[in-house]
């Protein structure tokens, strides 16, 4: 059983004339780390909002082909289900964080799923230590660094206890010492057992990787050192 | 712990529409002060963030002499002191209209002193258990939090649109229109695009994901909590009956 | 023309601090000239886009003089320093105004009144030198963050001037875009044209820079022109 499969998946944006994938095949196995790099307009972000569920249940457009997340079909579940299953940070910290404080913010996710106080309150602990971030419990998000808030971000999507990451670019916006801490959470997060799929177009960030998928006009494929057109190498 | 962390703010909040309910229904000068002075010492015992509160009174000065001269032309009372022709230009009555304009915001100002001193999180929780629905009290909320990026995003537009060499004062009068286009549109698209970013983020985190939510934090009232909001509610009645006795 | 902005013994703190009375730029003494290509580096948080602002006379310095140009910058209005000095905005999203992506190239020219056939001109120019042209007369706010950054400095680099800031312009490009950039700010630097740059990507100022400076909790801890002392 693979924790998050893609299969032969296609979509095209409704404002958009070119599909933006191209029968896209990718298999996760459970605890594993994939890195997809890819220039921009490539489709990367695309594939996250599949994997998802935000395409097809905010974004409509035309999708052909399935993603199962351990064997449930993406398309079937309900936003809740999925968001247990597999939490997504994005690129932009300031756009992520809404709360006064970083508790509320981490305590967000539980709330929704309308666990009991206690469970919460455990929630919010336990993501705090996992990202490191336990003595900026009660301080406002925007005080911190922009390192510091994509780590708050990380731990208000791993108090709803997924077992699927997604990390869309989660390190583009972060300043060198932000990248090497949250590194560290991305290797201790594997250790964990969590399955991450990281996507970077930046290839210095995939150190945690165990293997890595090039994406090029929509389509996937393995990474072979070179992203064509550009001659850009590692 | 001090008086602003243990009160509920939901005792802050009926004070403070105690307050400012007297200084919308008071006409008289007298209890006017009195209502702002009551206004001050709490926030001052709950430790108000006062000073950006004076600021804001000290530019609604002007206002209090535009508010006289206007009260006294057309409604002249009490004794003239200035005259235009015949015409009473300020009047005592007017002056006295004019202090009165300006006790009010005072009071409404210094009442929102007395909001701030709970975080934006415990007002909105207060408003939740009120049962207010838990998606406009988000709003506020939000529109907290984000308040203050939208005014440095108009500040960095208009800077930008400088710093390309245009000096504003010196455009001809029939391209200053479309400056405020150049202004607006990236403040609007902006604000579009981070709630569209925002929806997003909320999305994958469950927003929604069941008709009700549980609340991490509660809010309860305590004795001092029912004492201060029985005392505020009966002083308050008992001065509009007073005074309209 | 050996020195373009001076700052002379310049701190400065921000109003609404945290924590309050916090000083953001301390005691900062640094001239900054045409021919060098500076990268300015170091933490979030340490000051960079701070120095930055007060080197282009947007922020005034608490204490301490900026010189642009010799001009005390306390005296000169932004349109006046526009002219002289270029910045780009972290954020590409709060410098593009205009409705077409020609236009937006266009509009400071055509708001102090060029020639029309003069800016026709100068626009097609760097619509091609940014690999724009294809999108003229897209709307900018549909453009990928990489293309908004392009069209952002295509707007400032159109007024030719002789020295440029850039905060972070690297942030979102991938490797095929930055290597665009690269080539576009070689072609600069190339030409006598001075540039201060803002940023973490070790990779770029490495490539670029004759003088990085790199500032730590509001203080220059490091200047590479200071570096031959014995």
């Amino acid at each position: 059983m693979f924790a998050i499969e893609v299969r032969d998946l296609c979509y095209k944006y409704s404002s958009q004339e070119r599909s933006i994938l191209d029968k896209v095949n990718l298999a996760v196995k459970k605890g594993e780390v994939v890195a997809i790099v890819g220039l921009s307009g490539s489709g990367k972000s695309t594939l996250c909002y599949c994997m998802n569920g935000l395409i097809p249940h905010v974004y409509k457009g035309e999708l052909q082909g399935d993603v199962f997340i351990f064997e449930n079909m993406v398309k079937n579940m309900k936003i809740a289900d999925i968001a247990t299953r597999v939490g997504t940070v994005f690129q932009d910290p300031d756009t992520q964080l809404f709360s006064p404080t970083v508790e509320d913010e981490v305590a967000f996710g539980p709330e929704n799923l309308c666990l009991d106080r206690e469970e919460i309150g455990h929630r919010i602990t336990d993501a705090l230590e996992q990202v490191g971030m336990t003595k900026h419990r009660l301080a406002s998000p925007n005080h911190l660094s922009g390192g510091q808030k994509q780590l708050i971000a990380i731990a208000s999507v791993l108090s709803l206890k997924p077992d699927v990451l997604i990390f869309d670019e989660i390190m583009s916006q972060i300043d060198q010492i932000g990248k090497k801490r949250i590194k560290e959470v991305v290797k201790n997060l594997k250790k964990s057992g969590k399955t991450i799929v990281m996507i970077e177009h930046n290839l210095n960030n995939l150190d945690a990787a165990d293997r890595i998928m090039a994406i090029q006009e929509g389509k996937l494929a393995n990474f072979t050192g070179e992203l064509s057109g550009s001659g850009a190498v590692i | 712990m001090t008086a602003a962390k243990t009160l509920d703010p939901r005792t802050k909040l009926i004070m403070v529409l105690c307050l400012s309910s007297l200084a919308v229904f008071i006409q008289d000068i007298y209890v006017l002060g009195g209502v702002l002075l009551a206004s001050f010492v709490i926030s001052v015992i709950l430790k108000g963030d006062l000073f950006p509160a004076f600021k804001q009174v000290k530019r609604l000065l002007l206002l209090i002499v535009i508010i006289a001269v206007i009260q006294s032309l057309f409604a002249p009372a009490g004794k003239t002191i200035i005259t235009i022709g015949t015409f009473p230009l300020l009047t005592t009555g007017g002056l006295i209209r004019g202090a009165e304009f300006i006790l009010r915001m005072a009071v409404i100002v210094v009442s929102a002193t007395i909001v701030a001193t709970s975080s934006s999180r415990e007002t909105v929780q207060g408003l939740v258990q009120w049962k207010i629905p838990y998606e406009i009290a988000f709003m506020v909320s939000v529109g907290i939090r984000f308040l203050p990026m939208l005014t440095e995003e108009i500040r960095n537009v208009m800077l930008a649109i400088q710093l390309r060499g245009v000096e504003l004062d010196k455009i001809p009068f029939r391209k200053k229109l479309k400056i405020y286009s150049y202004i607006l549109t990236p403040i609007v698209v902006g604000t579009v695009i981070r709630a569209q970013k925002l929806a997003t983020a909320m999305e994958t985190r469950a927003f929604r994901a069941y008709p009700r939510r549980t609340s991490y934090m509660t809010l309860k009232m305590a004795l001092p909590d029912y004492a201060i909001i029985s005392f505020s509610i009966l002083v308050s009645a008992s001065v509009v009956v007073v005074y309209y006795m | 023309m050996s020195c373009y902005i001076e700052l002379n013994n310049v701190s400065f703190s921000y109003p609404r601090s945290y924590p309050r009375g916090k000083v953001a730029i301390n005691n900062v003494t640094l001239h900054l000239r045409q021919n060098e290509f500076t990268a300015l580096t170091g933490p979030n948080g340490g000051g960079k886009t701070t120095l930055a602002k007060l080197a282009a006379g947007i922020l005034k310095p608490s204490s301490g003089k900026v010189l642009i140009c010799g001009k005390d910058s306390a005296k000169m209005t932004l349109g006046e320093i526009g002219k002289k000095i270029g910045y780009l905005f972290q954020n590409p999203q709060q410098q593009l105004f205009a409705l077409t992506v020609a236009e937006d190239i266009a509009f400071s020219l055509e708001l102090n009144g060029h020639d029309k056939g003069e800016i026709a001109r100068k626009v097609k120019n760097m619509l091609e030198l940014f690999q724009l042209t294809h999108l003229q007369d897209s709307s900018p706010f549909n453009l990928s963050h990489g293309e908004k950054g392009r069209l952002a400095l295509a707007g400032i680099f159109i007024n030719h001037l002789d020295y440029f800031i850039l905060d972070e312009p690297t942030t979102g490009l991938d490797v095929e875009r930055k290597n665009i950039l690269s080539d576009i700010v070689k072609r600069f630097s190339g030409h006598g044209i001075g540039m201060l740059v803002i940023s973490h990507d070790e990779g770029f100022v490495a490539q670029h820079a004759k003088r990085t400076i790199e500032m730590v909790e509001g203080e220059i801890v490091y200047d590479s022109s200071k570096d031959l002392r014995p």
